[in-house]
């Protein structure tokens, strides 16, 4: 098991360099960089004033001297100054953490309720009219831009009511009602899609599971349906549900980036495309690394699960 | 259907491509076991005539500007509404299907195609290849889509092929993954182990055995992809970054301008929103059920 | 100074005489009352934070504009600006000496800085040395994008505490104008300029209390503002939303209480008055044109005629209609009146290339640019840059429909905004789609930007020495009907060698919920920033 893991560790930390490689090189791909937006908010261009400013930031050192400079910054936890605001990016992004971090659970939170128990439903009912209906209402959540969803919901609220949730982020603690308003349509918008995956991996491996021998036998001697599915289909048909849960997860950022711009949250998605639009190079590369981290953590930590969950499974193979 | 592929003997056996007769057939029989899947399929079907025709069944130029008719309602004139410049929506949408379809099947089809070889080659070789692509293939695939398509979309500027790559490229290690495992799976069958025993060289083994048979949960992957790459060109649109002026696409359609005169206007909002739902719709139903009929090892995946 | 304190004295006169005689208050103005905060939009967060010498865009200037002070400012009750609506803010009293080469400030005693320094000329000097590049200034700027604004200032003195002398190279009226523009606030000498850009040390009416990064600007009331009973509020608090749909619904919805200038288009106008009829609209004038940029050192823009039937072939009544439902008007350089001072007469605005009847015109383009060589048959192929903005890509769409009639085929081309000013100074393109702010509504700061041989700013790469005799000879014009007739003939002559056709002045409806008062928009989106004189009915 620990061998697994530092396996594991090891390899995520190889493709953890690989990545910084590529977004590294990826945003310098990018036509322009912050000195060309600085002189685009003011209007004109003057060559010798900007060489100035690239010197300043150190933009004028050849890339692989960047690449070690920022390498280096990293591994003593440095994370850089954002070259937009002129302040540390971990100050920056510090407070973004917890709001993209709130959004993201109380997503994942609604969409296992929601997904799990229609995928059940309808599962057991299969191919009747609920399972249809079900399943195509999944698949609408699925099938919809969800920043569509989300611009939808704004302006049918200001139409209807006169009334949206909160433009300025409200903070818990000054007011949970408020606070919880404000998450709520958002992490709906979000969630509902999230559902649709969740319902159809719980609806398939249920499916799947209650086609196995030991179910048949469980029936055949003589325990009640709802038992069955409860104690031996359900649990086993979980493991595929918590994969997919955990890779949601990770993937959820791309729902978040057009959510919270249209809800107006200011979370790290919404800052990442900003920053990527500024070309601040600090916030986007150490950002980027943020959620690989995490993807690959959360990868980890479902497989263990996995394992912890399924006997089944050997690892050191 | 067939829970095994067949053997080289057996392959070599079946008759030659039939006639119509059983193709109609086939189709009948999708139909009536996955009635969701022929609608889904139906709805592809429409849409993909729509991108083709587009020039025919068009009531406007859907570039040209009309300022007297800025924003009106669904009427005789305009189907369904005029946005602010006064462009019709109806002959947009329908010009909007032939970028998105277009935008989402070339940058799936690239995508899976790239990532597919990748697989295919990967599975089949190997060893450290193997390790090394899987690691590549895990940094592409670390990136969440919309936050990769985004920043090659900014890197390499909006365009029309810059998109389709941008689009592609976190397709290719979802693919390769698919490709990968299924070729694992082949290349332990025997009839491969007796084609190696007979001499043949590895990459006809490779394109010639194994490729076929990856067709099925190609497809099926093409399908899934389809509906996402729809997506992240909308969203892409959306943000600004994605196709550019002055070709129509339903996720540019919804940015600024629609969310402006969203209240006078909702049609702005509607209509695209409801295509882009359409389309990515019937493509997740139509690959649910090929995915069903063609794989039933693959659901859920 | 005087004749401004005078007349204030004259109309307390009138009004109490006026009490006596009719016994009744007149409904001149409601008595304002302190207190409260405003919540305002902001459609971007602050680039460059509150450093407005650093930057030339509304997105500084609006949320910086509470905390600083000027010299002089355009009085925030009137809509029009000119030269006789200069008020004094730091200053106390001005007079030009030495037939207008020099310009003396009396600055009002007693101000301080938000940190408790006292503000002195040598703020003064320090801030305008510095803007104007002078050699031996102690300030630098890391940008300076209105360098050229100060060209003439040969040298700013400090005598004493109180008093601040600029010494031009030649006479220059419009140093007034340009002094009163929101872009040319005081900066403190004990603070690097670069702090502006993450804080604000000033002496305005307002102080930073908190500056949260992509979300929003928190101010307080300074209490020991230097003018007594102001500012009114308690706070102000700048919201950035970045969507446009949610900005308008937040203003709808009541979470934000003003607009922010330029944002408010027609077409939004009209939703929000049906959704709230009781929300406030002044309709203004954005001090934004809409205009075409040709290069003209290279084919084949470099030919006048093909420019000139670019300017024939454009319908600008029907791009008002098109990209803006209406909400933009007819106007050559300067702001057509009533909006502003300079602009041309109707009548001459109708004589102007492009401003008859859309058939006719195109009829003039096709032969002008049959002279050139360009036929249906031999139609012209070029690429339009624009910027990659929902409001360029508009303007943009309608102009390539009015060429595609003329002969003159145009694909779009979408620039992104890191790209679009070093394209267009470096003369990468052939037309372009354009957008042009002016900091103040004056002659100088107009021509001298735009059209000036080597400007920065003058992106065609116009250069015509006659014209450039013509800037240089109003500006000197001491006599200001003379100087009057003398703009309006080099903005005739500038439509006439298409130099950068004008397309329109837009127009901005500013919006705001009808508790908030004493904030009158003015006919430029730069100039009413300060916020002094606004309070809360509720």
């Amino acid at each position: 098991m620990k061998t697994y893991i530092a396996q594991r560790l090891g390899i995520g930390a190889v493709t953890l360099f690989g990545m910084s490689v590529v977004i590294f090189l990826l945003l310098r791909l990018a036509p322009g960089n912050i000195v060309d937006i600085l002189f685009s908010t003011g209007g004109y261009v003057n060559p010798s004033e900007r060489a100035a400013i690239e010197q300043e930031l150190g933009l004028d050192k050849p890339i692989w001297a960047q690449y070690v400079d920022w390498l280096g910054q990293l591994a003593v936890g440095n994370l850089g100054k954002s070259y937009r605001y002129d302040l540390p990016a971990w100050e920056i992004i510090k407070p973004l953490i917890p709001v993209t971090l709130e959004l993201a659970t109380l997503s994942l939170v609604i969409s296992v309720v929601l997904g799990v128990p229609t995928g059940v439903l309808s599962a057991i009912r299969q191919d009747t009219r609920l399972d249809y209906v079900l399943r195509v209402f999944s698949l609408a959540g699925l099938s919809m831009p969800s920043f569509w969803l989300g611009m939808v919901i704004i302006l049918g609220l200001v139409a209807w009511f006169g009334w949206i949730p909160p433009v300025t982020y409200v903070r818990p603690g000054e007011n949970l009602g408020l606070h919880a308003i404000q998450f709520l349509l958002p992490s709906l918008a979000v969630g509902y899609r999230s559902s649709a995956l969740i319902m159809r991996m719980t609806r398939s491996s249920l499916l799947e599971v209650m086609r196995e021998d030991y179910v048949r036998t469980a029936w055949a001697k003589g325990q009640t349906g709802g038992v069955v599915i409860w104690r031996h289909a359900l649990k086993n048909a979980i493991l595929p549900v918590v994969t997919v849960i955990g890779i949601e997860f990770a993937f959820l950022i791309g729902g978040l980036v057009v959510t919270e711009t249209v809800f107006n949250l200011p979370g790290l998605a919404r800052f990442l495309v900003q920053a990527i639009l500024w070309r601040d190079y600090p916030i986007v590369q150490n950002l980027v690394m943020l959620i690989a981290i995490v993807v690959i953590l959360s990868n980890l930590f479902v497989d263990m699960l996995y394992g912890v969950l399924d006997p089944r499974v050997r690892y050191g193979n | 259907m067939a829970t095994r592929p067949l053997g080289l003997d057996e392959a070599a056996a079946l008759p030659a491509r039939r006639d119509r007769g059983g193709v109609r057939a086939v189709l009948a029989r999708f139909c009536r076991k996955k009635p969701l899947g022929a609608a889904g399929g139906a709805i592809m079907l429409v849409i993909a005539l729509t991108a083709i025709f587009a020039d025919q069944i068009q009531t406007y130029d859907p570039i040209a500007t009309d300022a007297a008719k800025s924003l009106s309602a669904p009427s005789r004139e305009h189907w369904l509404g005029s946005d602010h410049l006064g462009r019709d929506i109806y002959s947009r949408i329908v010009h909007g299907a032939r970028v998105s379809l277009a935008v989402g099947l070339a940058s799936t089809l690239l995508g899976s195609a790239l990532g597919g070889v990748i697989g295919l080659l990967s599975g089949y070789v190997g060893g450290t290849t193997d390790l090394l692509t899987q690691r590549v293939m895990d940094i592409l695939q670390g990136l969440p889509l919309l936050v990769l398509a985004l920043v090659m979309s900014a890197a390499l500027g909006p365009s029309i092929p810059n998109v389709v790559l941008a689009i592609s490229i976190p397709i290719i290690p979802r693919a390769a993954r698919v490709i990968r495992s299924s070729v694992l799976t082949i290349r332990e069958m025997q009839y491969v182990e007796a084609a190696r025993a007979i001499g043949l060289r590895h990459l006809r083994i490779a394109f010639r055995h194994i490729l076929p048979n990856t067709i099925g949960p190609f497809i099926v992957l093409g399908t899934a992809q389809l509906g996402g790459a729809i997506l992240v060109e909308a969203a892409l649109s959306f943000l600004g970054v994605g196709v550019p002026e002055p070709y129509p696409s339903w996720g540019r359609m919804l940015s600024v301008s629609a969310a402006e005169y969203a209240q006078k206007a909702p049609w702005l909002v509607l209509f695209p929103g409801i295509a882009i739902s359409l389309a990515v719709f019937g493509s997740n139903l139509l690959g649910d059920a090929l995915r069903d009929t063609l794989d039933p090892r693959l659901r859920g995946a | 100074m005087r004749r401004f304190r005078f007349a204030a004295r004259a109309l307390e006169i009138a009004l109490a005489a006026s009490v006596i005689v009719t016994g009744t208050t007149p409904a001149v103005a409601e008595t304002p009352k302190a207190g409260g905060t405003l919540n305002i939009m902001l459609r971007e967060d602050l680039s460059q934070g509150f450093a407005i010498h650093e930057t030339a865009t509304i997105s500084t200037v609006w949320p910086a504009g509470p905390c600083f002070s000027n010299l002089v400012l355009f009085d925030p009750a009137k809509k029009v600006e000119s030269a006789d609506t200069i008020i004094g803010e730091l200053a106390e009293k001005w007079s030009w000496q030495d037939n207008y080469k020099n310009l003396v400030f009396f600055l009002k005693k007693g101000v301080k800085w938000h940190d408790g320094q006292p503000f002195t000329s040598k703020d003064v000097k320090f801030t305008f040395d510095m803007v104007r590049g002078a050699p031996d200034a102690p300030g630098k700027l890391r940008l300076n994008p209105r360098k050229d604004w100060y060209a003439n200032v040969e040298a700013v003195e400090a005598p004493d505490p109180h008093t601040v002398v600029f010494r031009m190279k030649r006479a220059q009226p419009s140093l007034l104008m340009m002094l009163a523009s929101g872009y040319s606030p005081v900066y403190a000498a004990h603070v690097p300029p670069a702090s502006y850009r993450t804080g604000c040390i000033g002496t305005g009416p307002f102080k930073v209390k908190e500056w949260r990064k992509g979300e929003f600007v928190d101010y307080v009331k300074n209490p020991d503002y230097f003018v007594r009973g102001r500012p009114y509020l308690d706070g102000l608090r700048y919201v950035v939303i970045v969507e446009r749909g949610t900005r308008t619904a937040a203003m709808q919805a009541g979470q934000l209480d003003a607009a922010m200038p330029g944002e408010t288009s027609k077409g939004t106008m009209e939703q929000l008055k049906k959704a709230v009829p009781q929300m406030v609209f002044n309709t203004v004038a954005a001090s934004v044109s809409d205009n075409i940029i040709m290069n003209v050192k290279k084919p084949p823009f470099d030919n006048p005629k093909v420019r000139l039937a670019v300017s024939y072939a454009i319908d600008r009544r029907g791009l008002i209609q098109a990209a803006h439902q209406g909400g933009a008007v007819l106007g050559a350089a300067m702001l057509p009146r009533p909006y502003g001072v300079w602009g041309m007469a109707e009548k001459d605005l109708l004589a102007l290339p492009g401003y008859g009847k859309p058939a006719d015109m195109k009829v003039r383009a096709r032969k002008l640019l049959a002279e050139a060589g360009i036929t249906a048959d031999k139609p012209l192929k070029v690429e339009m840059a624009t910027r990659a903005i929902a409001v360029y890509v508009d303007m943009a769409s309608f102009v390539i429909n009015e060429l595609k009639q003329v002969g003159i085929e145009a694909t779009l081309k979408q620039v992104e905004t890191a790209q679009w000013h070093p394209m267009a100074t470096r003369g990468e393109y052939q037309i372009g789609a354009n957008l042009t702010g002016l900091g103040t509504e004056d002659p100088d700061a107009n021509f001298y930007e735009n059209y000036a041989c080597g400007s920065p700013r003058n992106y065609s790469l116009y250069c015509s020495e006659e014209v450039m005799k013509l800037f240089d000879r109003q500006s000197q014009e001491l006599d200001p009907k003379k100087r009057q007739e003398m703009v309006i003939a080099i903005q005739k002559k500038l439509e006439d060698d298409a130099a950068r056709p004008i397309l329109d002045q837009r127009l901005d409806y500013f919006a705001h919920w009808p508790h908030v008062k004493g904030l009158t928009p003015h006919n430029n989106i730069y100039n009413f920033a300060r916020m002094q004189d606004v309070w809360r009915d509720k």
